[in-house]
């Protein structure tokens, strides 16, 4: 492997295939692409291949980004919102090396965007496409250890005990309780896991102009949700779904529409509110990244 | 012995068949395959929206589209098996594929990963495999070689096509293809992959260097004004 300056001045690989996975990787993760794509929130088994970092950093969201990447794409990577974290930086720095990509912070001017745990703030257009890193594929896993199992209840819609989890939640604590990787049925048939994103950002998958794709590394296993895809989450009529509402604003660029971390800022009980998005919180407050 | 054969070349001259290196290749095998990817990704995911791919000529006369042809090179390989209508079984593209992707070639069509079909293969589909309850996506993709396909205009009745509404994941309100009459089989049967969601076909349409796609989630419609319901029975329920 030798390292060499490319046309930017940044450091890239050569003697790595362009985006790491070899061709066949590739054409094996694109076929499989499809057929999620065509089959809305079905998980499609997948060779899911090792990849320079553990599991549960990512490497299914990385494998897939690396099967759709071209040379022209400007990739985007966040991790809780933030461009800025440890994930975020080191799987951007990944494909800058791997792939010599243009990476960028914003997401109006991304085309490709991974993400862990969160969907931007600011409204996706189409042709772009996000992928997210998925920890546990199975919304049913919880309930039912089986694979087998689960595969036999997804065959037969029997998704009654995802509405039982529910209920016991409002048996316990008067509301539902569930606040992130709350599960969505995606076009009226499949029930869907969509990553540890908060419950706030559930409402941006449905009708969503942007492919949504989904890769889960240790679990091998690829979904999808194409654009204009009715995304429901699940809830009951006297229950119906709600989404996380704060009483203040962001402390740093005063938005109120974000979705906001709790920071601690001294061991004196003092703490203050801001967005999790970063670049939404740059763009409100006039900082173009 | 020697005179008969030198009779039979020079009274019947034998058909032209390209070679397996005349077929053309990807420009180079990462970047370009990963553009047509994208194209193919993009019609799947927002079916009967047109892409044109971008290939060097097939050689002359042979009865598959570039577009068709690329889907193949894009796709394919030594996991993946392809079965062959009898339509397009010529040209040597058996040799072809097998040369330039190393798929495998089919005869039994609940076997294919990848079909490649023409309109008239769809009068009497062969059984291709639509996948399980469990494992959906073990299912045929059809890739289709028609001779016509174009966004819908409203004077394609004149025309003799037909145009078909299609609407589902990926279409915001509705989207209409405009096919000739040949393709009313086809379309019959892909209309009925909605009553077996999420059993069912994926179609990739090509006709010429154009392509566009319908997954198995689209629901497809003839327009409102020859709306009678067609009676088409299921190729699976008519063996009951």
């Amino acid at each position: 492997m030798t390292l060499r300056v490319d046309d930017q001045g940044g450091l890239a690989y050569s003697g790595y295939n362009f985006a790491y996975l070899d061709e066949q990787t590739k054409r094996m993760i694109r076929r499989a692409l499809l057929k999620a794509v065509a089959i809305p929130g079905y998980q499609v088994p997948f060779g899911g291949r090792e990849m320079p970092m553990p599991y549960g950093w990512g490497t299914g969201g990385m494998q897939l980004t690396a099967s759709i990447l071209g040379a022209d794409d400007v990739l985007k990577v966040i991790d809780q919102g933030a461009d800025d974290t440890t994930n975020a930086v080191s799987i951007r720095t990944f494909f800058e090396r791997v792939a010599g990509v243009e990476t960028t912070t914003s997401t109006a001017a991304a085309s490709v965007i991974q993400t862990r745990h969160r969907i931007p703030e600011l409204p996706l257009s189409r042709h772009q496409i996000l992928v997210f890193q998925v920890p546990i594929p199975e919304p049913l896993r919880f309930i039912e250890p089986s694979e087998e199992e689960t595969r036999v209840m997804h065959a037969l819609e029997e998704y009654g005990v995802m509405h039982v989890k529910l209920y016991e939640d409002i048996a316990r604590h008067g509301h539902i309780a569930t606040t992130y990787a709350y599960p969505v049925k995606v076009d009226e048939r499949y029930v869907m896991d969509p990553s540890p994103i908060p419950k706030f950002d559930n409402p941006k998958l449905d009708m969503n102009e942007a492919l949504m794709l989904f890769g889960a590394g240790r679990e091998k296993r690829l979904y999808a949700i194409p654009p204009y895809t009715q995304v429901k989450s699940l809830d009951f009529e006297d229950h119906p779904f709600e989404i996380q509402s704060w009483d203040e604003a962001c402390a740093l660029c005063g938005a109120s529409d974000s979705y906001l971390d709790e920071v601690i800022t001294d061991d004196q009980g003092g703490r203050m509110f801001v967005c999790s998005d970063t670049d939404y919180c740059q763009q409100c407050r006039g900082e173009v990244a | 012995m020697h005179d008969i054969t030198m009779e039979l070349s020079s009274s019947e001259q034998p058909p032209y068949v390209p070679k397996p290196h005349q077929w053309p290749a990807l420009k180079e095998a990462v970047h370009h395959s990963q553009q047509l990817f994208r194209q193919v990704l993009n019609s799947m995911s927002e079916p009967g929206t047109f892409a044109e791919v971008d290939l060097a000529p097939l050689p002359k006369d042979v009865a598959m589209s570039p577009a068709a042809w690329a889907v193949l090179l894009v796709l394919c390989d030594l996991d993946t098996r392809v079965w062959i209508a009898d339509e397009l079984n010529r040209d040597g593209l058996a040799e072809a594929i097998a040369f330039h992707t190393g798929a495998r070639i089919v005869s039994r069509a609940e076997e294919a990963d990848f079909a490649l079909v023409v309109p008239s293969t769809c009068q009497a589909m062969p059984r291709f495999s639509e996948g399980s309850d469990i494992y959906p996506d073990r299912s045929t993709t059809l890739i289709v070689v028609l001779a016509s396909l174009a966004e819908g205009r409203s004077d394609a009745s004149r025309r003799g096509n037909t145009c078909w509404q299609l609407s589902g994941p990926g279409i915001l309100n509705q989207r209409v293809l405009e096919l000739d009459d040949t393709a009313e089989a086809l379309m019959q049967r892909l209309a009925l992959n909605r009553a077996s969601f999420p059993l069912g076909l994926d179609t990739i349409l090509t006709s010429g260097s154009s392509l566009t796609a319908i997954p198995r989630s689209t629901r497809i419609q003839k327009p409102l004004e020859d709306a009678s319901p067609t009676p088409f029975t299921h190729p699976a329920k008519e063996r009951v």
